[in-house]
């Protein structure tokens, strides 16, 4: 064991190593040998357990809940659905090439879409312009259409005598409020469901 | 969704998977695991009880968040550990703290502020007699770590109270493996001479 004796203090290596477990012949022969090395590899023995023996704290009962409250999880449906789309759209080529084809139009035709309204400006505000004095005149046409053709029925003149007279309005529109009230009461009482047990109806 | 029992059988990376999936589960069953190490590391750290549970509340939300992010051929424990100690170590440079009180927050100014912040000590069964020696000396190694700088702080906790490997500790604080090496070295060092003493 002598023979194998290295006559060099332990280094941060040769520590590293004895801690480590490793009991080279030169090691053990240097420990054995050498009462300054074998104190410092007992006091590193014994600080090294002691620093493994300190105790794990534990944050408050509630913490997990606190953290809990402030973490996003995702949605596990819409992360399903997702990873469904993904594979379906990765199965094959084919599908792959379609995708591609698909999201090159829809890029593509935004971005030009992007680039001819930046440049023409002018055309589409004058387009613009024109659209709504288009609709609005329209819109006016077709009011006007629909008024005449309702001047135009043959009830519309007992219509008009019974709005110029407001006693005849107000005894009709009591009379249509009277019916209308009658009318969902009776529907109500058609509706209702039978509360009363029927007779035998257990058999 | 994956029972409790079936969870704690399971590797972080493939928790994390569930995680990712969607499952509430997945995510407490991550709390549950680093609790403990997060808080006594940020503890040790800060010497603070309720600064080292805002800490790690930030350090879990932070990590939970950024799941997505998180690159399984890495280990979780050393990524939720390298967020724990940037926000440790991104405090201490805010503001420094000199002495550790096992009774209290050195801050603390009125005594319900001292208890609030005293140390509660995890899972272990103790005699009166065994908790008060335990306290002596625990007190005396805890008083020596919080002596050290904090890089040798951050490196002598990871490594022989985590129990991490080199390796893992360089990937932690992003130091050369040498430099984290060299710093155990030192803090085992300073931390002999701080518990001479002891020996005695």
């Amino acid at each position: 064991m002598n023979g194998d004796f290295s006559p060099l203090h332990f280094g941060p290596d040769e520590l590293d190593a004895w801690l480590a477990g490793v009991r080279a012949p030169e090691l053990v022969g240097h420990v054995s040998a050498c009462p300054e090395c074998r104190e410092l590899v007992r006091a590193e023995e014994a600080l090294i357990g002691q620093l493994a023996a300190l105790p794990l704290y534990a944050p408050a009962a509630d913490f997990g809940e606190r953290v809990m409250a402030s973490v996003r999880i995702p949605d596990p449906f819409a992360i399903r659905a997702l990873q469904g789309a993904r594979r379906r759209l990765l199965a094959s080529r084919r599908s792959v090439a379609i995708a591609a084809t698909v999201a090159v139009v829809l890029l593509g035709s935004m971005a030009a879409s992007a680039a001819w309204t930046l440049a023409n400006r002018d055309t589409l505000l004058a387009a613009g312009n024109w659209l709504a004095g288009e609709a609005g005149r329209w819109a006016w046409v077709g009011l006007r259409g629909a008024a005449l053709n309702l001047i135009e029925q043959p009830w519309f003149s007992g219509f008009r005598s019974l709005v110029d007279a407001p006693a005849r309005l107000a005894v009709a529109s009591g009379a249509m409020s009277l019916m209308y009230v009658s009318g969902i009461f009776a529907l109500r009482r058609l509706l209702a469901i039978p509360t009363q047990r029927v007779a035998h109806a257990n058999g | 969704m994956a029972p409790r029992t079936d969870l704690a059988a399971r590797t972080d990376q493939e928790i994390v998977v569930l995680a990712r999936a969607g499952q509430e589960a997945a995510y407490r069953e991550l709390i549950r695991r680093y609790e403990r190490p997060l808080f006594s590391l940020l503890y040790r750290m800060v010497r603070d009880r309720e600064l080292a549970e805002d800490l790690a509340q930030e350090t879990f939300i932070k990590a939970l968040n950024a799941i997505e992010s998180y690159r399984p051929e890495y280990k979780f424990s050393s990524w939720i550990f390298k967020i724990a100690n940037n926000a440790a170590i991104d405090h201490l440079r805010r503001r420094e703290l000199d002495t550790l009180s096992l009774e209290g927050s050195p801050h603390a100014e009125t005594p319900e502020a001292v208890e609030a912040t005293a140390l509660q000590i995890g899972d272990r069964q103790e005699s009166p007699l065994d908790a008060v020696e335990a306290r002596e000396l625990g007190g005396q190694i805890e008083q020596a770590i919080a002596q050290l700088r904090p890089e040798y702080r951050s490196c002598i906790l990871l490594r022989h109270v985590e129990g991490r490997a080199y390796e893992e500790i360089a990937e932690i604080l992003g130091l050369p493996l040498g430099t984290v090496k060299t710093y155990i070295h030192r803090a085992r060092n300073e931390l002999r001479q701080a518990l001479a003493h002891l020996r005695e």
